[in-house]
């Protein structure tokens, strides 16, 4: 049997791969996990469901949205940009690494468990929050707009009202997310 | 002089008219005080009143996710705006709790509530007129003891005139049936003729199943040959059509009781229908429907000419629908279906497959404990071109379809 190969060429966490010779077929959380040692995406149902997988798709318009990498093939990224769990923290002056206000808010709330999910929760919120600061909604709004982004992702330990609590307080106490109405 | 004369007869006729319509009009509205009817039915009058009332899939309308059995609800969206399943309990002030066995026959057959109201033919009278004193007579037992559930019907959204429910009566004196649907296959065994009142009146399959003309009507014409009404074309389901995209009366029959078969799954009404109707057709009832659907003596299922897709669609379906698909086309169990041999794509008109790929589809449960998974929409992934290539990758691979659809033919389906 002979396996057809192409190349792929990406931009992952601001940083440029490949071109790398990829099985035409194969599944974005394999090259991730198995090609660029990136194993922080986590492969759960393999059938897009359970969203454990999802990566941050950055569109050139400064949008961005979450992509299951698990039903995904690794073909389609190529020449995109995409962000994974691995590109949130940031280095400090020290050298220390800093979470992103995300996995902060995830750790402050006790927000996962075993953490395989995790990593799928963390590209949700941070989708969400960016999105809120192009897009601030109402406060009234908030409970619902956070129930539909996260909706989708399963979590097997928590009981998913941690995570949605991190979600609403981090929302809550950075400015410019919500947006001024009469009724709150 | 001639002015004078013409005046107060046109004043008159003004006059007439406006009484003619105030009559009309209350007719319409004025409210059923009949007594309240108290049904008492044996048990096996019950259970053959719930076989029936499935077999004329009833609960497809006159019953609302989340709501009461028959309470109603159900937004129907047409052409000429939205109309609600009305309540068919027995309760007095908002069902049928005041009906006769009488006023519910004229109801089912011609589409009048007692007092005369009109109701509209999204109620699928022209298709239930010919349905038996017998079966009539279950279906109205089983209805009127069943609890009865005080909730109103949600108000129509229909705009004027097409609010004026009088305006059915001239409906009416242009379309409505009088004599059995056109037979869309020939036969004539016991089975067939059973399966021609099952197809056409009970399931009242033709209301989805063939095109309707400007005014909503059914073109007889062309009977079963598919219809235009949503998002989704509901499929020629005439014999030759059947034949064409691959079916045999044996998967028919597994498509209409368990919602899947080789030729793919159940999706969007056709879903409810399988789910609330078709599904609890008994063995023999079920050969009925599919021995008149495809006739007595059915056409061989056509074997598709399969030529090998491009390159650039079969990037895309490798990169966004083999995970689930399978590379091969193969599907997977509970997961999703093959696209090898399906018969949505087998479809010479591929609104339905343009429609699913970008508006992607809920997950479906299906009888016998399995499922589909939802599939995601793929507008925003895919731009028109890149969408055409997709399209025509799958219908050259498994269709036996020329790859002819154009990305203007993909961006007329965007929903903007």
């Amino acid at each position: 049997m002979k396996i057809t190969t192409r190349p792929i060429t990406l931009t992952i966490n601001g940083k440029k791969q490949g071109p790398l010779d990829i099985a035409e077929g194969m599944m974005m959380i394999d090259f991730l996990n198995e090609y660029v040692n990136l194993t922080g995406s986590r492969l759960g149902c393999g059938q897009g469901v359970c969203h454990a997988c999802v990566v941050i798709e950055d569109q050139p318009d400064g949008s961005s949205h979450e992509t299951r990498t698990c039903i995904t093939g690794a073909h389609y990224f190529d020449g995109k940009a995409i962000r994974t769990v691995e590109g949130h923290a940031t280095i400090n002056d020290k050298g220390e690494e800093v979470p992103s206000p995300v996995q902060q808010a995830f750790m402050d709330h006790y927000s996962f468990q075993c953490g395989y999910c995790t990593p799928g929760f963390v590209n949700a919120a941070t989708v969400f929050i960016e999105g809120l600061k192009r897009n601030p909604i109402a406060r009234d709004e908030l409970e619902e707009a956070i129930l539909k982004a996260m909706n989708n992702h399963i979590c097997r330990c928590t009981g998913y009202v941690r995570y949605y609590e991190a979600v609403r307080d981090l929302v809550l106490k950075t400015p410019g997310l919500i947006r001024e109405t009469k009724n709150g | 002089m001639a002015k004078r004369r013409f005046l107060p007869a046109l004043f008159l006729i003004v006059v007439v008219l406006l009484i003619i319509v105030a009559v009309l009009w209350w007719r319409e509205n004025r409210s059923n005080d009949n007594p309240v009817q108290k049904v008492s039915a044996t048990d096996e009058q019950i259970a053959r009143g719930r076989y029936a009332a499935r077999a004329a899939d009833c609960a497809a309308c006159h019953t609302v996710e989340g709501g009461g059995l028959f309470a109603g609800g159900f937004p129907m969206e047409t052409p000429f705006g939205t109309v609600h399943g009305s309540n068919i309990t027995p309760s007095a002030d908002y069902g049928i709790g005041r009906w006769t066995r009488e006023d519910f026959h004229r109801a089912v057959r011609e589409g009048i509530t007692p007092g005369g109201r009109h109701l509209y033919p999204a109620m699928p009278y022209n298709s239930y007129y010919m349905m038996s004193d017998q079966d009539l007579d279950d279906i109205y037992a089983y209805l009127m003891t069943r609890p009865a559930i005080d909730v109103p019907t949600p108000q129509n959204d229909l705009p004027f005139p097409f609010n004026q429910r009088f305006l059915m009566i001239g409906w009416n004196l242009l379309f409505q049936n009088k004599d059995p649907l056109p037979a869309v296959s020939s036969g004539d065994s016991e089975l067939w003729v059973r399966g021609r009142y099952l197809t056409d009146v009970m399931g009242h399959c033709a209301e989805c199943h063939t095109p309707r003309g400007m005014f909503g009507q059914m073109d007889l014409a062309q009977s079963l040959k598919g219809g235009t009404l949503g998002r989704f074309k509901a499929a020629d389901i005439t014999p030759s059509g059947l034949a064409e995209r691959g079916w045999t009366p044996g998967d028919l029959g597994q498509f209409l009781a368990t919602g899947t078969a080789p030729q793919g799954s159940a999706f969007s009404e056709m879903h409810m229908v399988v789910a609330l109707s078709t599904q609890y057709l008994t063995k023999e009832d079920m050969t009925a429907m599919t021995t008149y659907l495809m006739g007595d003596k059915p056409p061989p299922p056509k074997v598709a000419q399969l030529t090998p897709g491009g390159d650039k669609g079969r990037a895309q379906y490798l990169n966004l629908c083999a995970g689930c698909h399978g590379v091969s086309g193969e599907g997977k169990p509970n997961v999703a279906p093959a696209m090898a041999g399906n018969a949505t794509i087998r479809q010479g008109d591929a609104t339905n497959l343009i429609a699913s790929i970008l508006d992607g589809l809920p997950e479906q449960a299906f009888p016998g404990n399995s499922n589909m998974q939802s599939m995601p929409g793929f507008a925003r992934k895919l731009n028109d071109q890149q969408m055409a290539e997709l399209v025509n990758y799958t219908r050259t691979t498994w269709g036996g379809l020329p790859g002819d659809i154009t990305a203007a033919q993909i961006d007329a389906l965007r929903e903007h």
